[in-house]
């Protein structure tokens, strides 16, 4: 069941969640990931919220949903001889991906220079989030941190109030998912010379480079991008993006043009349907109806743009999320519920695909519900998941398989505390 | 000099707006040979929307493209008319990699899909990404990022309660997606390096988007509950949010701090020269419980602070703390300097401006901004002339029938 797109590649996953992803991508890819972890399990595995709100160590969502299709060895990083045994396995492996301290490594004689001296084909990949040469490298972080550092959270929430993050922290999950590219990316240049490298991920950037190009606004409009809670844009482009409905929010973006004239039409005929669009909406020819585009709106854009507003608002109130959602697929307008997990769940779309995939996880005694592929290919499939590993579960198969360690030696090294 | 990571790759990149373009970006950046196709009939849409050089919009001086489009080159065909299509088959034998955008049905009404493009080129990798898929009842939704980031579950995820909804800045989900798309289309590369062999790959940027919130979907199938906003409340950390600082010019402050345990909460009790006098913060489960109060009172602690030095003696407590930056302080920011974050580039019509750098460092083959993005049909006499070897004669007749435009 595993793919064969990465077939026979084997990847060390020493990272907790800043890079957890890049090993779920790879696993999905077809690779070999094999987590090490401490004795007592990695940290990621105390990331609340538990499934049912039990705490246990294969009880974390995050676990269940990150650590997904690896596989799971144990190595005491403090004791000498659980060093040696990631030293071996790195020296079997194509990639190490990893997320500790910057300099950590190195300090216990795991760092690249000397992995690479064993096995030059090694791509060791860092997860950091500063990088690793900056005065901020070894600060100490949480995700918001890092949200906040790269500039997503200032433009999140309103005038007044505090900048938010997301309920569900996301910047671990970027940097996760940029070193899984990296990896990719110096793999190539491996397949042909033979030579691995070091990668530095850098999380900060990596939400940087999530601001759609905000950045750049001071510099060329002398203008930056401030919290306004359900609007989007700067100040002569902005525009609302989240409505209330019947039972919840809709979100859509009021354009003209080439992006939306075809959209905004198709809309006010509904509205005129049922009877909630003004005279001068019908008359508009919305292809080349593009206020802000030339950054200063008249006086007739504003009327437009808040008379276009408000009288959306109004129709959405008489409608539920799926009714405006199905009569908006239908007429082609650009719109989007705001979707819970609830809506998503149900999705007939994501059914029809067959997205969502049930795992056994005789871990928890009971089935659970995954995300599926994230892309589907047409000759080697992704690997469909199976569930996220208990801690230590494949010391035997790895250590005695792959390293050749008998039983004898897997008990010592246990009651020496290296396993 | 070291070589690129992607020496001898080559492109045929018909993807537009986000996800494909940023997904392509890697690959340009990493050496491969990219060539862009496009036409003025239908610009791709970031070619019209701001920030403008300048503050001057113009389909060759938007900086939200040239981001996207660095070191790719562009030819511009109206792909709408046969003799366009005709040329575009001539370039297919020579690309490893196709990638499209569009929604599901384009390419194949031009007779551009895999099936026939695989005709000219038996090993040929496709990556189709649209935003919910190639198959489907809503394979043809017509939306873009900001839309797909409510459909997967992030705005509803954001904001200080269920009644204020507080969705992330722009097209979140096109800066989830492409993370995926590269990934995968690499591997894809490297199967067919291994056994000679191409396929095609449909990317739905819904589906990959979900990915970054598979936790709370897991729980929602698990028990019925579901992640609502709850404005910067954790269950790991007390305090856990952005604080008030002092302002700054006029301008306010904020800084964010993450608190794990006792040690920490004492230290950093001491640098805001507070004793721990109220009981309903004594440990992490009661200041968990009382969160509410906490943050007002960590409120009236840090209001008084300039925002950058108290995150100096917070990180020197041991403490996890970073200025709220904006977009002004980003440019200012060490950490990204010493990371050689941004990059000028000189671009044909805009001249020089400061560009989002690379998001990863490789020892051995680093990336690079190559070069500015194309302006309209900046690689047009290259490739019809040099690659398909037209005459200057047949190109000013392509011209003049708007098939080259």
């Amino acid at each position: 069941m595993a793919s064969e797109l990465l077939r026979g590649f084997r990847m060390l996953d020493l990272a907790d969640e800043k890079g957890a992803l890049c090993g779920k991508i790879f696993a999905d890819m077809g690779a070999e990931v094999i987590k090490v972890e401490p004795p007592r399990g990695c940290s990621t595995r105390t990331i609340p919220p538990f499934l049912e709100d039990l705490p246990g160590s294969d009880r974390s969502l995050y676990t269940i949903a990150y650590h997904a299709g690896k596989k799971s060895v144990t190595a005491n990083l403090d004791s000498p001889a659980g060093r040696e045994l990631v030293a071996a396995l790195a020296a079997n492996s194509d990639f190490l991906v990893e997320s500790f301290e910057c300099g950590y490594l190195d300090s216990i004689g795991l760092g690249y220079a000397a992995l690479a001296e064993k096995n030059p084909r090694l791509i060791h990949t860092s997860v950091t989030p500063f990088g690793d040469t900056g005065p901020a490298r070894n600060y100490k972080w949480a995700d918001i941190i890092s949200w906040a550092a790269g500039g997503a959270m200032y433009m999140m929430g309103e005038e007044g109030k505090p900048p938010l993050q997301m309920s569900l922290p996301q910047a671990g999950l970027h940097s996760g998912g940029e070193a899984s590219v990296a990896s990719m990316l110096a793999h190539q240049a491996r397949e042909r010379d033979g030579r691995g490298q070091q990668i530095v991920v850098n999380m900060q950037a990596c939400i940087v480079w999530s601001l759609m190009n905000e950045q750049a606004m001071p510099i060329l409009h002398g203008d930056h991008i401030q919290r306004t809670g359900v609007f989007t844009g700067s100040k002569d482009t902005r525009r609302k993006m989240v409505y209330r409905c019947k039972d919840g929010h809709m979100s859509t973006l009021i354009a003209g043009g080439t992006l939306g004239g075809a959209s905004t039409k198709a809309l006010v005929a509904w509205m005129n349907e049922a009877g909630f669009a003004a005279q001068w909406m019908n008359e508009k020819d919305w292809a080349s109806w593009v206020p802000g585009m030339f950054m200063a709106l008249t006086e007739r854009d504003h009327f437009e743009i808040n008379d276009l507003e408000d009288r959306i608002q109004k129709f959405f109130m008489t409608m539920t999320k799926k009714e405006i959602y199905d009569g908006t697929l239908k007429r082609r307008i650009l719109l989007a519920p705001v979707a819970t997990a609830a809506d998503i769940a149900g999705d007939p779309q994501l059914k029809a695909r067959e997205y969502f995939v049930q795992v056994e996880h005789d871990t928890l005694g009971r089935k659970m519900t995954l995300p599926g592929a994230f892309a589907k290919l047409s000759l080697t499939p992704l690997s469909a998941p199976t569930r996220a590993p208990k801690i230590g579960e494949h010391n035997r198969e790895i250590y005695g398989g792959l390293l050749g360690l008998t039983d004898t030696r897997l008990r010592e090294l246990r009651a020496g505390g290296a396993i | 000099m070291s070589e690129f990571a992607l020496e001898g790759v080559k492109i045929l990149d018909f993807a537009w707006v986000g996800v494909g373009p940023i997904t392509t970006k890697y690959f340009a950046d990493n050496g491969a040979d990219v060539i862009r196709v496009e036409s003025l009939a239908r610009p791709d849409v970031l070619r019209l929307a701001p920030p403008w050089k300048d503050a001057r919009p113009g389909i060759n001086s938007s900086q939200f493209f040239a981001s996207y489009n660095t070191s790719k080159k562009g030819i511009t065909l109206d792909l709408g008319k046969p003799k366009a299509r005709e040329l575009v088959k001539k370039l297919v034998p020579w690309a490893d990699l196709v990638v499209e955008s569009f929604t599901p049905k384009a390419m194949r009404n031009w007779g551009l899909d895999y099936p026939k493009l695989r005709e000219l080129r038996p090993d040929l990798i496709m990556l189709s990404t649209c935003m919910q898929g190639q198959t489907g009842p809503n394979a043809l939704y017509p939306g873009f990022g900001q839309l797909m980031a409510a459909l997967s579950g992030f705005y509803y995820i954001s904001g200080y309660n269920e009644n204020s909804p507080c969705p992330p800045y722009g097209a979140y989900s096109d800066f989830v997606a492409p993370r995926f798309s590269a990934s995968v289309l690499l591997a894809a590369l490297d199967y067919r390096r291994r056994t000679g062999i191409g396929q095609y790959i449909d990317m739905s940027q819904y589906e990959a988007s979900l990915h970054n919130l598979a936790p709370a979907l897991i729980d929602y199938f698990a028990t019925g509950r579901v992640l609502g906003p709850r404005a910067n409340r954790s269950d790991r950390y007390a305090p856990h949010g952005a604080y008030p600082c002092a302002d700054e010019d006029g301008h306010e402050r904020w800084i964010a701090i993450a608190v794990a345990g006792d040690a920490q909460w004492g230290a950093m009790l001491q640098v805001l020269g507070q004793t721990a006098g109220d009981e309903r913060f004594g440990s992490n489960a009661s200041r968990l419980k009382n969160a509410s109060a906490l943050d007002e009172f960590v409120n009236s602690l840090t209001r008084a602070h300039n925002a950058y030095e108290l995150t100096d003696k917070l990180q020197a407590a041991g403490v996890a703390a970073y200025p709220v930056q904006n977009c002004v302080d980003l440019h200012q920011d060490e950490n990204l300097d010493a990371f050689d974050f941004w990059h000028w580039l000189e671009h044909k019509e805009m001249g020089p401006s400061v560009y989002e750098g690379l998001e990863h460092r490789m020892s051995r083959t680093p990336g690079a901004l190559r070069f500015a993005a194309p302006v309209m049909g900046q690689d047009n006499e290259e490739v019809f002339s040099g690659m398909l070897g037209l005459s200057a004669e047949e190109i000013e007749t392509l011209k003049k029938e708007n098939v080259i435009m």
